[in-house]
């Protein structure tokens, strides 16, 4: 049986971290990015179009009506009537001028929006902006 | 030769790139775009809610302050006269050319829809407008 024993070649059974690393890091960074922009809630609503830009701070409160006439601070559903308490509470943890972004369908009556404006103005905000969807140049 | 290389021992060099992070990095990439670009698309126009500062305005001349009515979807007031939403640039770009403080005033009907009300916005806001005060009817 000479020479007939063949030495198996080493086998790598070393887990490769590189690509978990990678995109874990990545992950990190997203979530970085995208947290303080993500601070709407997840509503359907469709923002009417603009060219126009302006307003855009990274802080803000996001007041959000939906089309059903539910309305949401940031990402918390509240009942209307206590929208001004509750936003003056969350002026008072976080700036009085931070930027409060009106968030409403392009269908909602305007009725629905100046009671939010009022609402947000009287519970302290001296910031208002109304969301907007980037309407493509060239579009009428 | 002494220091002769066994033959075989160049199979254990890996020649092949390693595509697993490439690929990794470019799904991370796209889930990114997808995510971010509705939020960039997102933008805002900065008003003002002014009720008892318009009350004020009113005592000051025309070419300070332009008021803009919103009787209905498609037709606008501008310090009444009576003009349809879609011209309104070309009546507000010339009084805003004159204003020196280039303020809007802007009351709006109560059932006029939300994007009615942004698109004059908008619209002031392209042909100059500097400060767009809001007021309540």
């Amino acid at each position: 049986m000479r020479g007939s024993f063949v030495k198996p070649a080493p086998v790598n059974v070393k887990i490769n971290l590189t690509p978990i690393i990678d995109v874990a890091l990545v992950l990190v960074i997203i979530l970085l990015i995208t947290a303080p922009l993500v601070s709407a809630i997840d509503m359907d609503v469709s923002l009417p179009l603009a060219l126009t830009r302006g307003a855009e701070d990274e802080a803000r409160i996001s007041l959000t009506l939906g089309k059903q006439g539910e309305l949401a601070v940031d990402d918390k559903v509240i009942p209307f009537e206590s929208l001004r308490t509750y936003l003056a509470s969350e002026l008072a943890k976080k700036n009085k001028d931070i930027l409060v972004v009106i968030r409403a369908d392009e269908g909602t009556p305007y009725e629905m929006v100046r009671q939010m404006l009022s609402e947000a103005s009287a519970a302290g905000a001296t910031r208002l902006s109304i969301a907007t969807r980037q309407k493509p140049k060239g579009q009428s | 030769m002494l220091f002769k290389r066994k033959a075989g021992r160049a199979e254990d060099t890996i020649h092949e790139v390693n595509m697993v992070p490439l690929v990794d990095v470019s799904l991370v990439l796209v889930v990114i775009l997808m995510l971010a670009t509705p939020l960039a698309l997102e933008s805002s126009i900065a008003v003002r809610k002014s009720g008892a500062s318009a009350r004020r305005a009113d005592a000051r001349t025309k070419t300070e302050r332009i008021e803009l009515n919103i009787v209905s979807e498609d037709s606008v007031l501008v310090n009444r006269i009576q003009v349809r939403r879609a011209k309104l640039g070309m009546t507000l770009r010339p009084l805003l050319n004159e204003s020196e403080f280039r303020q809007v005033v802007v009351v709006c009907a109560a059932d006029v829809p939300h994007g009615a009300f942004v698109d004059v916005l908008d619209q002031a806001k392209m042909c100059g407008a500097l400060d767009i005060a809001i007021t309540g009817r």
